[in-house]
């Protein structure tokens, strides 16, 4: 591997880990506090492209309002599923997996009624890139998500550990009927994971939609890594979501680059496994759940 | 009264079965003397009409619907003394063998189509059972899924992925100093052939291949990795195999973004309006592909068959807009002239019998010119139609084709590459499984 080809592939990395961090930490983020594994998570992340698609590309709104409406909306998006979904059904353990893969596939059929089966062309909003050297570029576009990665989780870091509604969020995460008897509404609570949950995963979608050429059934191939992230970073945790999502992002692209993608997967999935042989609780456990 | 009452009864059960038997009658007979032409001969349409491969499927239906559209104005097909309409039934296979299957029995025992045109590849394996049963009449655009035991399947269209040699040739031809070339293609029974054939090719026109050939994964999404990997090689052509086109678009836009210089070249280039706006036109300039549109001022030669292609371009773009326009646009359609010949040579709908006609004297009128029947060697089975391919050009933001190039003359000269490249890939018939 040239010098070149090794920091390209840095920088193809540190993509892949920001906007599989942006997901991860969002359906991390709703098993922690409201112990429901959301399946439609990936569809999520596909409404928040769909909404670049449909501003962006089709009524030439600016890209970023595009992007911050899109965030608003899948976050909205969330409410609703916290509402109508996983709230009636939170007494069944299953009941929110089960009515997430219900949602997961309304919300694909949507899609396809509304913008049909294939890809959507989004142009980038600009053919800027930095040249590091020969060979070794980011361009503006990857820019984009890799900062918006880094500014998000961090504010929702000092979020959760700063502020009464992060404590609170924390505190339902750790034991919600204790944070009940302490006075702190479930369903407030709740509404919040959903909502930013929801909109990380949705503003993930928004950026990288001039990357990915969206269709209905993008989430899924996305919402499988981003199992394999929270597994691997420990079921529950913030910090473990972010730092898995580096770990893969690292080792999948660097194999995808050195040897294939099909064998990256390979190595994405023993990963896994041996964390949970290992570490079954994942790198950092349930003890540091959000 | 009570007579009068009896006699009145039976003259109305008698008036009552004469009209019924009368109406019964003309129920029956109408058709026949008042619709003569109204006969109607279903075709299956068994392709992905949604997911990743639906650009491969959908828009050839789209062009089916023009085809049909435009016979059943002009009066249907002629065939055995009886005029026929022509409704395609559809299934949407999604890409999935399974799926294809469940539509096979659909189409074949409760539709009663008479012939079934399929995209092929991957779905073909669970049709091939049902079609060998029903003695059904199949096409397919992918000849790989040609052997010896396929009797009832064709591929009258296109000979994917031999055809690839044409640009190959044309771009040796046009650009000699261009010497290296890489070959990335999905992991699949679409992309490994089509590399088989893009090495024999290059080897051909002594073009060097660097490194192994770039297979990934189906479900790749980020692809800068790959084009990095390809870049560090620093090729002079990178070859896009036959990608389908949403890995086509992602990776040609990582070959603008990294800083890629020098030629393409692929397969197909569905919606490259698309790529353009995604790179620039300077970037897109010179990018070689194999299928034309059809307002190309080319397609009116005389050696090529395919009935009115620029007005056929035009209702197209009319009816479904110039971005819906792909590789399969025309080529279902195509395939039904072929069909339509070969029923009424045959006289009949019946699959065997058109199959008979179809390739009765071993020649047939592809779409782009007179063809032969062929594919032994590479098949087993000589059941597909090869002629001359168009090598397609972007020139200023439109597609052009630069030269119609002859698949046979290409193969009496290097067939034992294509072989030798196609048994190292496991693609001969006898090796695929």
């Amino acid at each position: 591997m040239t010098a070149e080809l090794f920091l390209q592939t840095i920088v193809n990395a540190t993509y892949a880990a920001s906007y599989m961090a942006l997901i991860a930490v969002g359906l991390v983020l709703i098993f922690g506090v409201m112990g429901v594994v959301n399946f439609a998570h990936g569809e999520l992340y596909m409404a928040g492209a769909y909404a670049v698609v449909a501003l962006y590309a089709g009524l030439g709104i600016p890209f970023f309002v595009a992007v911050v409406i899109g965030l608003i909306f899948v976050g909205l998006l969330g409410l609703i599923m916290e509402y109508g979904l996983f709230r009636p059904l939170r007494d069944n353990p299953l009941g929110g997996l089960i009515a997430s893969i219900g949602f997961l596939l309304i919300m694909q059929t949507v899609a396809v009624l509304g913008f049909g089966v294939h890809m959507e062309h989004v142009p980038p909003s600009t053919q800027e890139k930095i040249v590091f050297a020969d060979g070794v570029v980011l361009t503006y576009q990857r820019l984009y998500v890799i900062l918006a990665a880094v500014g998000l989780l961090s504010a929702l870091w000092f979020f959760l550990r700063k502020s009464k509604f992060g404590w609170a969020l924390r505190a339902c995460a750790q034991d919600r009927e204790a944070a009940a008897l302490q006075g702190m509404s479930i369903n407030h609570t709740a509404r919040l994971a959903m909502f930013i949950g929801a909109a990380l995963a949705g503003v993930a979608g928004a950026l990288t939609a001039p990357l990915v050429s969206p269709t209905p059934y993008m989430g899924h191939p996305v919402i499988i890594t981003a199992f394999i992230i929270i597994i691997v970073g420990g079921v529950g945790s913030l910090e473990g979501a972010v730092l898995a999502a580096v770990l893969y992002g690292f080792v999948n692209t660097f194999v995808t680059t050195i040897y294939d993608g099909t064998l990256a997967n390979i190595v994405g999935l023993l990963l896994m496994l041996i964390v949970l042989i290992v570490k079954p609780t994942g790198l950092f456990g349930a003890k540091e759940r959000a | 009264m009570t007579t009068k009452f009896a006699i009145s009864a039976i003259d109305r059960r008698q008036f009552l079965s004469t009209t019924a038997a009368a109406a019964l009658m003309a129920g029956v007979s109408m058709p026949k003397i008042a619709f003569g032409a109204d006969k109607v001969v279903k075709i299956g349409f068994l392709a992905p009409l949604t997911g990743a491969v639906a650009a491969w499927g959908k828009p050839g239906l789209d062009g089916c619907k023009i085809w049909a559209d435009w016979v059943n104005e002009a009066g249907g097909i002629p065939i055995g003394g009886d005029t026929y309409k022509v409704e395609f039934v559809a299934y949407d296979d999604e890409y999935d063998p399974g799926k294809a299957r469940t539509g096979a029995v659909k189409l074949i025992k409760e539709d009663n189509v008479q012939f079934v045109m399929m995209l092929g590849g991957d779905p073909w394996p669970g049709v091939s059972p049902v079609a060998d049963k029903e003695k059904m009449l199949v096409s397919t655009l992918l000849p790989s899924d040609l052997t010896p035991e396929t009797k009832m399947l064709v591929a009258p269209c296109e000979v994917h992925p031999i055809y690839n040699v044409t640009g190959v040739e044309w771009l040796a031809e046009n650009k000699p100093d261009l010497k290296t070339a890489v070959i990335v293609a999905q992991d699949d029974s679409l992309g490994k052939p089509s590399v088989a054939t893009y090495l024999a090719a290059f080897e051909a026109a002594g073009i060097k291949v660097l490194g192994d050939p770039i297979f990934f994964d189906p479900a790749t999404t980020d692809f800068a990795p790959i084009m990095s990997k390809m870049l560090a090689l620093k090729p002079d052509i990178i070859c896009l195999d036959t990608c389908y086109a949403d890995y086509v678009h992602p990776l040609t836009e990582q070959a603008f973004q990294q800083g890629f210089k020098g030629q393409m070249i692929s397969c197909t280039a569905d919606f490259y309006h698309k790529m353009i706006e995604k790179t620039s036109k300077e970037f897109m300039e010179g990018f070689i592909f194999q299928f034309p549109d059809f307002d190309d001022p080319a397609l009116n030669e005389p050696h090529v068959n395919f009935k009115k292609p620029n007005e056929f371009y035009a209702e197209y773009v009319k009816r479904f807009s110039e971005g819906e326009w792909s590789a399969v646009s025309w080529e279902y359609a195509s395939i039904m002239d072929l069909w339509s010949d070969a029923a009424q040579k045959a006289g009949t709908t019946e699959p065997e019998a058109v199959l008979t006609a179809m390739k009765a004297g071993g020649k047939g009128k592809q779409a782009f010119g007179e063809a032969v029947w062929w594919g032994k060697e590479l098949f087993g089975i000589d059941n597909a139609l090869v002629g001359v391919w168009p090598v397609v050009v972007i020139e200023g933001g439109k597609a052009k084709i630069k030269q119609f190039k002859s698949i046979p003359d290409w193969w009496n000269k290097h067939s034992a590459l294509m072989i030798k490249h196609m048994e190292a890939l496991k693609q001969m018939y006898y090796q695929r499984s």
